[in-house]
């Protein structure tokens, strides 16, 4: 018989801007096929390291719920305070990312498994659906200012946090798929 | 003075469909960081493989050309098929994707340096962008039915055709990235 596959970005029903929520469409078709794409991965792959200084899997997850909950914090959230321990239970430096030349993944996130990452997915989803829902066409068009880690000034709009959180998942995605592929023929 | 950084997604002027000149608009970042990342890189580092059966730094960037040229075609343009032999150069075959376990790069690809993969992403957006820009907000909503050489019939709507060039990109762009490390790190090779 023959398959059907659809592929269709539409917004969920209760989110208030068709803007926004096409955004969330897209995070939640990158999270299913991220979610697909990871079910087999054991503790060792998740952890494993294709050399010193070079990030895992697992910190690639963790590091794309903790960025999710930041930029849901900065845009949708308009807060000018940040942290992810509350919605997370890990820090925002916690992924261990970015790691310094030579180094090893951090202690917190050794012998996770599977099902903790998706927890933190999970949570994270769960935070910025909330919050995109809740943006109005009006909002999408705001400027927003703030001051990063480093002392300097960023000038954005809600449109490219949205737009950045989802090319954001996507890049380390494939590149979890990567990793995957290199762990499964390592020493082929 | 302190540095400042601006990211402002705004509709470039000259489309019909403000909705979709920001999906534009969000293509045009990709590229940008795309080449901002990829400069200095050599012939060699271009053909190089961490591994037999991987693919590419080279590979990848034909096939973000390739898949954009043949969504454009059969996406946006609701072509029953593409050409994008003679759109930008390059044909499925070889773009080289997927590679075989065990195979070295696409040969079709061997010796060309960083403009000749240039070229080849440029002539896939100026396309891209020409169709664009005669898209009404309307035809987000297209959906497009394809019948697969394996029987599957595939739907998908405009917006999701869209949404798939930004995403595939950065995909492959942050697998770019990672592959510049791992030839950086030649422990890393497996």
């Amino acid at each position: 018989m023959p398959l059907l596959m659809r592929s269709l970005i539409l917004p969920p029903a209760d989110v208030r801007s068709h803007e926004a929520g096409s955004f969330l469409a897209q995070l939640d078709d990158q999270t299913e096929r991220l979610t697909e794409d990871t079910r087999a991965l054991t503790p060792a792959a998740l952890a494993w390291q294709p050399a010193p200084g070079l990030n895992t899997i697992g910190m690639l997850l963790a590091h794309i719920a903790i960025v999710e909950v930041f930029w849901t914090q900065v845009g949708p959230l308009r807060l000018t305070a940040y942290e992810c321990e509350s919605v997370l239970g890990i820090g925002v430096d916690d992924d261990g990312m970015p790691l310094s030349e030579g180094g090893l993944p951090p202690a917190g996130l050794a012998g996770k498994d599977l099902a903790f990452f998706d927890d933190l997915l999970a949570r994270a989803r769960r935070y910025s659906r909330r919050a995109i829902a809740a943006l109005t066409d009006a909002d999408m068009a705001a400027e927003i200012h703030r001051t990063r880690r480093d002392g300097s000034a960023h000038d954005t709009n809600m449109r490219w946090i949205l737009y950045h959180m989802v090319e954001h998942t996507a890049g380390h995605y494939y590149q979890i798929n990567l990793l995957a592929h290199q762990y499964r023929i390592r020493g082929a | 003075m302190a540095p400042r950084l601006e990211t402002l997604l705004e509709a470039p002027p000259g489309f019909r469909s403000p909705a979709v000149a920001r999906f534009v608009w969000q293509l045009d970042e990709q590229r940008r960081v795309l080449l901002d990342d990829t400069r200095g890189l050599s012939p060699a580092d271009l053909e190089w493989q961490p591994a037999p059966g991987m693919n590419s730094i080279g590979m990848l960037l034909a096939h973000i050309a390739y898949a954009e040229s043949h969504l454009s075609q059969v996406g946006l343009e609701g072509k029953a098929t593409s050409d994008t032999r003679a759109a930008i150069g390059l044909s499925e075959d070889e773009e080289g994707m997927p590679l075989a376990p065990g195979a070295p790069p696409s040969p079709a690809l061997a010796g060309h340096d960083l403009a000749w993969f240039d070229a080849l992403l440029a002539r896939a957006r100026e396309h891209t962008r020409r169709v664009a820009m005669t898209l009404t907000d309307e035809a987000l909503a297209r959906e497009v039915h394809r019948l697969r050489p394996d029987g599957t019939e595939r739907v998908f709507n405009l917006g999701w055709v869209f949404y798939h060039m930004i995403e595939h990109e950065a995909g492959h762009h942050g697998q770019i990235n990672l592959l510049r490390h791992l030839r950086r790190n030649p422990g890393a090779a497996s």
